[in-house]
């Protein structure tokens, strides 16, 4: 009784690292990967190889060294970290939804058809086998003792795991993996590396699966390929599922529900006479039946993934804390960003605190680009074609910097993929894109929003999981914060891994917004209008040189309408130039300073609202026989 | 070169196999935007039930329409109890995916359950080759590309020609604008379902009839097979996946004809992961993306 106490403990230690791993992946980065089990199988066979020497013929196999036991695990660990960047590379540069998932299935195959078949490697369908009792004979033990050695052992690995993944869950890398999880367009839009973070998440999850296959191979002490099978993976996920995603201690629950109970249980049952597979059978019936139950009716599961909860100390009365800007002391319309250094370039920002009134009186008056102000972006001869259509045809214009510019034309202008294109988020067919001094058409959508410009969406593009409070901290892209690394060694909780200051700034927007009730809530449960105002107040913490809004008037009722307009003076204010798209040209009137008008791809008019009123090509085009009043 | 078009015969006897569960699976995932990872398992249930028919009454038409239905019910039971929950929930592609995976799981230990794990042989007597043309094809052979190309033929006019295959190329491009447009496009997914299903039973057993062998897992490792093809051709289009997996199936074929039949699988997925990367929406659509467009 007590040794088979003792066995089900280890296998749940094991069972608890390897869905640790894979939550990673799934659970953080949000990549449904079936190649997970092959991490494992990798990290068994390779501290087989590693371990138990050369065996005499027919047995074949690759290394046959006699390594010590740890240093066998290390490179199981290593082995499978390189198989995980290799899939990783190839799966997640283009890929992702089913395609990611039809590819790990793919690679996993490939392993597995390798190992069974090719004999070379790891012998065959035979596998490999012999290690008995690892570190055991160093330490003198026999084998009761021995048993509870290697509990010991792997409870051990189990807990620095779970300390370590508790680091990385409650870090800012944690979080703004979890943003790619909830939408990685606006990930990308806010600075986000995907395929990087990706990338790190996917050989991290990788060398946990190795790891845990190197635990697993002392425990079974053999491994081959009718001890595996990629699907297995499966059970992995339910126990994730069932515990809940994202969640460590939920995944903690979850292998003790999954594999721990739910194998024991099975043990208990009559076997069946001349059928000794039913019993095992109907365990992955339950584990299939529980995965699309839950799938269905729980899919946050036992223990939902927890957000961070902002408690105000009782005195905060939300408006008018003065605050310091994240920008430095005192210098609210000056930049600092680290990465970019271009500390020299926040010299020449605007005025201090231009009300939008004042800043469009000079360009009201000169009908035409106003050349006199510098330009913050320059687009000349942009193309774009999808098949036989053309989308933005030799299109060029100019964003005076300071200013808000509105950016209106029918629908099928190409205003949209003007946008993208500018943003990086499609490659355009010819043209150059300037902002302030730096080209950048061909950059992807990430560094274009490092160097300061920073779009919206049509449809309001939240992080829908993540806190409304969340989502305006993630709006500031810090690449030490953010930094996998360090932030092993910071703080471990999601409330330390912020500062205070940025925690008052991002409190501070949400207040100016009218959002600072709401910032506990799950963004993805505010109404639509609500959702915009989190863009914007994501835009104001980002505070970026240039910001795109893409119909932000879209659904939006006229007192959050007044809002916008407020919020837009603010960011001029704060030295963001200002590009609108929108077709509420009541809007554009009021708050743009100039207007440019797209058809049919290319730009046909610019200049004030007032010069575009009586200009034919505008009215033919746009505005219609009837001039709008 | 004698040699090279003998494995070019094995190759379309392969690929009409092939053909018709990948244009099955592509059906499944054009009404629903599913693709149901449980696709093998009606294959495997065709097989069984041809079996189980085949032993019964000792007729293959017998055997072989007792496959096709039972794939059809196992269709028809996989969308109205899993897949149309949730699609109807509008929970996502992905935890369908997921679903689907679960589902296969479920109905393979299932199989086990009942079946037990072991092999089945299912022989039937495949008669002496002949040379038909350039191939060397027994007549089961040649009832199998028969077959498929009178299967083929049906799905084609019932896609471009029917009400129903009209509603459902509609419901494949716009479920949501197609049921605004009076399509009942539940009803179209649950028959488009059963059609597949029909099919995907046949295919379990003239896979089953030419490997001669099957045990619960079958249909799931040819599955992945299909995947390729499916994929190489373009998700979601049936035609396009019917080129996919002719050529799938010829290439493979001719890899495990001249290197390793072992290696099939490994084979595959290189193809598919080939393909895939350099055209992620199939070999008969254009222009590469950022991962935004």
């Amino acid at each position: 009784m007590i040794e088979y106490l003792l066995s089900i403990l280890t296998e749940g230690a094991i069972f608890g690292i390897m869905a640790l791993g894979l939550n990673v992946i799934w659970g953080w980065s949000g990549d449904f990967d079936l190649a997970y089990y092959g991490y494992v199988a990798l990290g068994a066979y390779m501290t087989l190889v590693l371990t138990i020497g050369r065996q005499p013929p027919p047995a074949q196999y690759i290394l046959g060294l006699q390594l010590p036991y740890l240093v066998a695990l290390l490179a199981a660990v290593v082995s499978s970290a390189v198989m995980g960047l290799i899939v990783g590379l190839i799966a997640l540069r283009h890929l992702r939804g089913i395609y990611f998932s039809i590819v790990t299935l793919g690679a996993v195959y490939v392993l597995y058809v390798m190992a069974g078949q090719y004999v070379p490697l790891f012998d065959g369908y035979n596998g490999l086998s012999g290690l008995v009792n690892p570190m055991g004979d160093a330490l003198g033990l026999d084998f009761q003792s021995y048993q509870y050695f290697f509990l010991g052992f792997c409870a051990f690995i189990f807990i620095l795991v779970f300390i370590f993944m508790a680091q990385v869950s409650g870090s800012r890398f944690g979080l703004a993996l979890r943003s790619l999880r909830e939408d990685e367009r606006a990930a990308a839009a806010f600075g986000r590396d995907i395929y990087q973070m990706k990338l790190k998440a996917y050989v991290l999850g990788a060398a946990f699966g190795g790891l845990a296959g190197g635990l697993f191979a002392a425990y079974l002490s053999a491994f081959n390929p009718s001890a595996w099978s990629p699907i297995e993976a499966i059970v992995l996920y339910s126990a994730i599922l069932v515990g809940g995603r994202g969640n460590i201690k939920g995944v903690v629950l979850g292998v003790a529900i999954m594999i721990v109970l739910v194998q024991e249980s099975t043990r208990f049952l009559p076997e069946v006479p001349g059928h000794p597979t039913i019993v095992l059978a109907l365990r992955e019936v339950v584990i299939g039946l529980v995965l699309v139950l839950f799938l269905r009716f729980r899919p946050q599961g036992l223990l939902p993934e927890r957000r961070y909860v902002d408690r105000l100390p009782q005195d905060h009365t939300g408006l008018g804390v003065d605050v310091p800007s994240l920008r430095g002391p005192g210098t609210s319309d000056h930049h600092s960003n680290p990465e970019q250094g271009r500390d020299q370039h926040s010299t020449h920002a605007s005025p201090a605190l231009p009300a939008i009134e004042a800043a469009r009186e000079p360009t009201q008056d000169q009908p035409s680009v106003s050349t006199s102000v510098p330009a913050a972006l320059v687009v000349e001869g942009l193309c774009k074609h999808f098949g036989g259509v053309v989308a933005v045809d030799n299109c060029s214009f100019r964003v005076p910097k300071g200013q808000v510019t509105g950016l209106i034309g029918p629908n099928g202008a190409g205003k949209s993929t003007a946008i993208d294109l500018i943003a990086g988020f499609k490659l355009s067919d010819a043209g150059t894109i300037v902002f302030e001094g730096t080209t950048i058409q061909g950059l992807p959508p990430h560094r274009i929003s490092r160097l300061g410009l920073i779009r919206t969406f049509q449809t309001p593009r939240e992080w829908p999981g993540l806190s409304v409070l969340e989502n305006v901290l993630l709006a500031r892209w810090d690449p030490k914060q953010e930094d996998l690394w360090r932030s092993l060694i910071g703080p471990g909780l999601v409330r330390h891994s912020i500062s205070e200051l940025e925690l008052g700034r991002a409190r501070e927007i949400l207040a100016e917004f009218g959002l600072d009730k709401l910032r506990n809530e799950r963004a993805g449960n505010l109404s639509g209008g609500q959702k915009r105002l989190v863009e914007f107040a994501r835009i104001r913490m980002a505070e970026p040189r240039l910001v795109i809004l893409d119909e932000p008037m879209g659904g939006v009722n006229p007192v959050l309408g007044e809002r916008m307009v407020t919020a837009i003076e603010g960011f001029i204010a704060a030295g963001t130039s200002v590009i609108i798209v929108e077709h509420n040209l009541p809007f554009i009137e009021r708050v743009a300073h100039h207007v440019i008008v797209m058809s049919q791809g290319s730009v046909i008019a610019a200049g004030s609202f007032e010069s575009l009123r009586a200009n034919q090509s505008v009215i033919d085009a746009y505005l219609g026989e009837v001039p709008y009043e | 070169m004698h040699e090279a078009l003998l494995t070019l015969g094995f190759g379309l006897v392969a690929a009409a196999i092939l053909a018709l569960s990948a244009v099955a699976f592509t059906l499944e995932y054009a009404v629903t935007r599913v693709a149901n990872l449980s696709h093998g398992e009606i294959l495997t249930i065709g097989a069984y039930a041809a079996y189980l028919m085949h032993q019964w009454t000792g007729s293959v038409l017998l055997a072989a329409l007792g496959a096709a239905a039972a794939g059809g019910v196992a269709a028809l039971v996989m969308h109205t109890t899993v897949i149309d929950r949730f699609v109807r929930r509008g929970v996502g592609t992905m935890p369908t995916f997921i679903a689907t995976l679960g589902m296969s799981f479920v109905i393979q230990n299932i199989l086990v359950i009942i079946f037990g794990a072991a092999n089945v042989a299912y022989t039937i007597p495949q008669g002496a080759p002949q040379q038909v043309g350039p191939f060397l094809w027994t007549p089961a052979e040649g009832e199998i590309i028969l077959s498929a190309l009178g299967i083929t033929t049906v799905l084609y006019v019932i896609i471009t020609y029917t009400k129903f295959g009209k509603a459902l190329r509609a419901v494949s491009q716009n479920r949501d604008l197609a049921r605004v447009s009076g399509i009942n496009a539940r009803l179209v997914a649950t028959a488009t379902w059963f059609l597949a299903g029909l099919v995907a039973g046949y295919a379990g057993f003239i896979l089953a009839e030419s490997v001669g062998t099957f045990n619960p897992y079958f249909g799931f490792s040819f599955f992945l097979i299909t995947l390729t093809a499916a994929v190489a051709g373009g998700l979601g289009k049936p035609f396009s996946t019917l080129a996919g997996a002719i050529i799938v199936g010829i290439a493979l074929e001719f890899t495990g004809g001249y290197i390793s039949a072992s290696y099939e699988l490994a084979f595959a997925f290189a193809i598919l992961a080939t393909i895939i990367l350099v055209r992620p929406r199939g070999l008969f659509t254009n222009a590469r993306r950022t991962i935004f467009e």
